[in-house]
């Protein structure tokens, strides 16, 4: 059974679309068979909520009178990228304050999410079209042009688990490592997981409308270091970070429930993103991929206390899930730093909003590379 | 048998007393048995300690004697760990760290549980949490 975008856009129209989250079809999936769910589900929407550090918004404060061409600028102490015409900013979600470690872009992007005000603070030369050399005031979402989200890398397709060998407590991004083994943290939502749910990428490309942060997203590029020639487990996903997404959106709908401020100890700010994509049932191949489960998605378990960061062996979601994984005889407490509950609320949305025709599926423009490997950076 | 007694306290120490060896004397004189679950004490200024103290009740209460006379503030803790629970976005991070079980997954809801009775206020949970939402607190009755 074939469906088209067209076919399953005007049930959604209809308010007549099956749709399900990737967990319930995870479920469905256990007592039906491919072409059962093809034929069933037009729709299954799939979530994840963790903290992805190659995240940024840009603003555009609007002219003062006179107007300045901000060389450096500030907001809350952070320095933000002024490299671009006079009054755009990039706020870079891991932009440190350069006194206080645990406070940088990310706040800087909630606060302005939330409409709380931020103060800016520039300055420039001056040049003949742009005679002002200083500016001190406070900015909020009301009264910026545009606040536009856009993250060069986010929703990995799956991510390695971290833990740590050696005798110290390691802290990274990956959390807190505690020594000799006494932990393991990850940081996918597994079978909610966008890109795990259509590993080939077939109805996910440039142009994919998105739920991102709170409101109505998209998908402009594929992300940076996607890769496709990840070694693949016999289900058909990714043993490690292989495709990833960059995505655009209208940061000033966006909710701080969707978008959160994080700090790792010892490693920096980071930020929580929201995103949701919806998956239409296109066919039998298509439901397939659908009815992942979380113990038929592996992922490698790294050394983060050495270098190298050489894999100790390889586990699946469902344990990691349970709170306990064994490696090398030893039980290990894990940890996600992705968040589940929220991955499900965002599915959740995305589900009602389907269901009642306010959010129609969009074929991608563009697919994504089908041969991209990744290149390391050549000391030379 | 012998009545047996666990305590956990928070003892300020006065800053005349930081430099003596009171933990020692505990040991040794009055037979407890002492596990420090944290400290805050610098050299000639006031000192924090929550420990937790424990052995036959005549001991405890040697021991409490003791530090009653050395001018140690001894106060019976109530909650050790501060947690901003209405913020908190479920991911889990502090889990792992959390070895007396004070923090879990609910395996349904995926929601974090806290049970403070459970806590030893070692800590780890504070810098595990990526939006910083636990606090160390020497709240005390």
């Amino acid at each position: 059974m074939k469906k088209s975008y067209q076919e399953i856009n005007e049930k959604i129209r209809q308010g007549k679309a099956v749709v399900l989250t990737a967990e319930e079809v995870a479920a469905m999936g256990k007592e039906h068979t491919p072409a059962e769910v093809a034929a069933k589900v037009d729709v299954v929407t799939t979530a994840t909520f963790g903290p992805m550090c190659s995240s940024g918004m840009f603003i555009n404060t609007g002219h003062a009178d006179p107007p300045i061409r901000m060389e450096r600028a500030t907001l809350n102490g952070v320095p933000v990228f002024t490299g671009i015409a006079a009054v755009d900013l990039y706020i870079g979600a891991t932009e440190n304050h350069p006194e206080n470690p645990s406070y940088g872009g990310a706040h800087i992007i909630e606060d302005l999410i939330s409409g709380k005000d931020v103060l800016l603070e520039a300055h420039a030369k001056g040049t003949d079209c742009y005679p002002r050399r200083d500016v001190k005031t406070n900015i909020n979402r009301d009264g910026l042009n545009e606040m536009i989200m856009f993250n060069p890398r986010n929703a990995y397709q799956n991510y390695a688990v971290a833990v740590n060998t050696t005798n110290r407590i390691k802290y990274t991004y990956m959390g807190s490592l505690l020594p000799r083994l006494g932990n393991a943290n990850y940081s996918t939502s597994g079978e909610l997981s966008p890109l795990l749910n259509d590993p080939e990428m077939r109805t996910i490309g440039m142009g994919t409308r998105i739920f991102l942060g709170g409101t109505t997203g998209y998908i402009s590029w594929h992300g940076t270091q996607f890769r496709t020639d990840a070694e693949l487990n016999e289900h058909g996903v990714p043993v490690s970070n292989a495709a990833t997404l960059a995505v655009i959106g209208d940061a000033s709908k966006m909710s701080p429930e969707f978008i959160k401020a994080a700090y790792f100890e010892k490693y920096g700010v980071s930020m929580f993103v929201g995103i949701g994509i919806p998956i239409p049932v296109l066919d039998e191949e298509m439901a397939a991929r659908l009815m992942i489960r979380n113990e038929q998605i592996t992922t490698r378990i790294i050394d983060y206390g050495v270098p190298e960061h050489p894999e100790l062996g390889r586990t699946n979601y469902r344990a990691l899930m349970s709170g306990e994984i064994v490696l090398n005889q030893k039980k290990i407490k894990t940890a996600s730093l992705s968040s589940i509950f929220k991955a499900r609320r965002i599915a959740g949305i995305l589900k009602t909003q389907i269901s009642e025709g306010s959010f129609t599926l969009t074929e991608p423009v563009e697919m994504f590379p089908k041969n991209k490997g990744l290149k390391p950076l050549v000391i030379r | 048998m012998m009545a047996k007694r666990k305590q956990r306290l928070v003892l300020r120490f006065p800053a005349e007393t930081v430099n003596e060896p009171i933990t020692y004397t505990l040991i040794k004189t009055y037979d407890v048995m002492i596990n420090i679950l944290n400290a805050d004490i610098s050299h000639g200024r006031e000192g924090n300690l929550l420990v937790e103290l424990s052995g036959k009740s005549e001991s405890v209460d040697g021991a409490m004697s003791y530090l009653e006379s050395k001018q140690v503030e001894i106060s019976p803790v109530v909650k050790t760990i501060l947690f901003s629970q209405a913020e908190c976005i479920h991911c889990g991070g502090c889990t792992s760290v959390c070895f007396p079980g004070a923090l879990r997954m609910d395996g349904v809801s995926r929601e974090l549980r806290f049970t403070p009775e459970l806590c030893v206020a070692c800590e780890l949970c504070i810098k595990a949490c990526p939006l910083q939402l636990f606090e160390l607190n020497f709240g005390v009755n």
